[in-house]
C-alpha cells in the first residue's frame, strides 16, 4: 500500500500502464459501438433509443465512482496530509465533471422519445444536475484558492457535502415519485436487462472505463510534471 | 445502403446525437489532456536543459525528472 502512494513509483508505473491502456482502449471501443449500435436487439417497448442507455448509463456510473473516489480522498488527505492524493483527486474531478455533463445531455436525448419532454425537474435529473455544480464548486475550490490548507478544507467540505448529493441520486427514484426509471442493474438484487442488452452494455462501460483510465493516468502526469517544475524553478534560483 | 441502420424507427436522431456528442467530448478531453501532457514535458525537458551541468545532474537523480526526461525523448 506504502508503495502505491510513492509518487515516483506511480509515476514510473502510469508511463508503463498508460501505454497498455491505450493500446487495448481503440479496439475495445470499436467491439463496444458495433454492438451497442448494430448487434443488441431493440427493446420491446422503447424501440432503438434504448440503445442510448449503452452509454448514457456508463457516464453516469463513472460520474458517481468519481465522484465518491474523490470524497475518499479528500477525506484521507485531510486526515493524513498525503501530498500524492492531492494529485489523484485533481486528476479525476475534470474527467468526472465530463461525464456528468454526458451522462446530463444523453440522458435528455433519451428523455424526449421516450417521455416527450427534454428536462423535468424531477428528483433524479435534478440531484444529477446538482452533482454538476458541486464538480464545478471542487474544481475551483482547488484551482482558485491559492492557500494550500484553505483549499483542502474547501475540497474536502464540498466533496463531503456532494457524497450525500450521491446518496440522494442513488435512492432518488425509491424515495420520491420520478419520470426516470427505478435501477435495472443492482449488485443485491436480480437484474432486469436481457442478457443480450447486458453485453453491449458491459462492453461500454469497460471501455469508457479505460478511457477514464488513460485520462486520468496522463492526468496524473500533467499534475506531477507542475510540481516538478516548481522544484526546478527553485533550482535556478 | 440499408438506410434502417441509421434511420432506426424514427430515433436514429437521438440515438446517433447521443454518440456523436459524447464521442466529440471524449476527443475533446483526450486531445486537451495530450496537448498539455506534451507541452509541460517540453517545457519541463526546456528548463532542466538551461541549468548548469551540475544542477542538472542532481535534477536527474530525481526518479520522476529523470523518468519525465525519458519519455520525452522516446516520444
Amino acid at each position: 500500500m506504502i508503495k502505491f502512494l510513492n509518487p515516483s513509483y506511480v509515476f514510473k508505473i502510469s508511463g508503463k500502464l498508460l501505454n497498455i491502456f491505450k493500446t487495448i482502449l481503440i479496439p475495445l471501443v470499436i467491439i463496444g459501438l458495433v454492438f451497442s449500435l448494430f448487434l443488441s436487439p431493440e427493446d420491446y417497448i422503447q424501440g432503438d433509443s434504448v440503445r442510448i442507455m449503452y452509454i448514457h448509463v456508463p457516464a453516469a456510473w463513472i460520474s458517481l465512482f468519481s465522484f465518491a473516489a474523490i470524497s475518499f480522498f479528500c477525506i484521507l488527505n485531510f486526515l493524513f496530509k498525503l501530498k500524492n492524493v492531492t494529485l489523484i483527486y485533481k486528476s479525476l474531478a475534470p474527467i468526472g465533471l465530463t461525464f456528468n455533463i454526458v451522462a446530463v445531455v444523453t440522458g435528455s436525448l433519451w428523455g424526449q422519445p421516450t417521455w416527450g419532454t427534454w428536462w423535468a425537474w424531477d428528483a433524479r435529473l435534478t440531484s444529477m444536475l446538482v452533482l454538476m455544480f458541486f464538480y464545478i464548486a471542487f474544481i475551483f475550490s482547488y484551482k482558485f484558492v491559492s492557500n494550500p490548507d484553505r483549499s483542502i478544507k474547501a475540497c474536502t467540505l464540498i466533496s463531503v457535502l456532494g457524497l450525500i448529493n450521491i446518496v440522494i441520486i442513488k435512492y432518488s427514484v425509491e424515495w420520491w415519485s420520478t419520470l426516470h426509471q427505478p435501477a435495472s442493474i443492482s449488485l443485491t438484487k436480480e437484474t432486469t436487462v436481457h442478457f443480450s442488452m447486458l453485453i453491449p452494455l458491459g462492453l461500454m462501460v469497460f471501455a469508457l472505463f479505460m478511457y477514464v483510465a488513460v485520462i486520468f493516468l496522463m492526468k496524473y502526469r500533467i499534475e506531477t510534471i507542475r510540481i516538478k517544475k516548481k522544484g526546478i524553478k527553485n533550482y535556478e534560483l | 445502403m440499408n438506410f434502417e441502420i441509421f434511420v432506426m424507427n424514427g430515433f436514429g436522431i437521438y440515438v446517433w446525437s447521443s454518440f456523436a456528442f459524447t464521442f466529440l467530448v471524449c476527443l475533446f478531453l483526450f486531445l486537451r489532456t495530450k496537448k498539455t501532457l506534451k507541452k509541460l514535458e517540453k517545457e519541463f525537458v526546456k528548463e532542466a536543459h538551461n541549468l548548469s551541468e551540475d544542477r542538472l545532474k542532481e535534477v536527474k537523480k530525481q526518479k520522476i525528472a529523470k523518468e519525465i526526461l525519458i519519455s520525452h525523448s522516446r516520444s
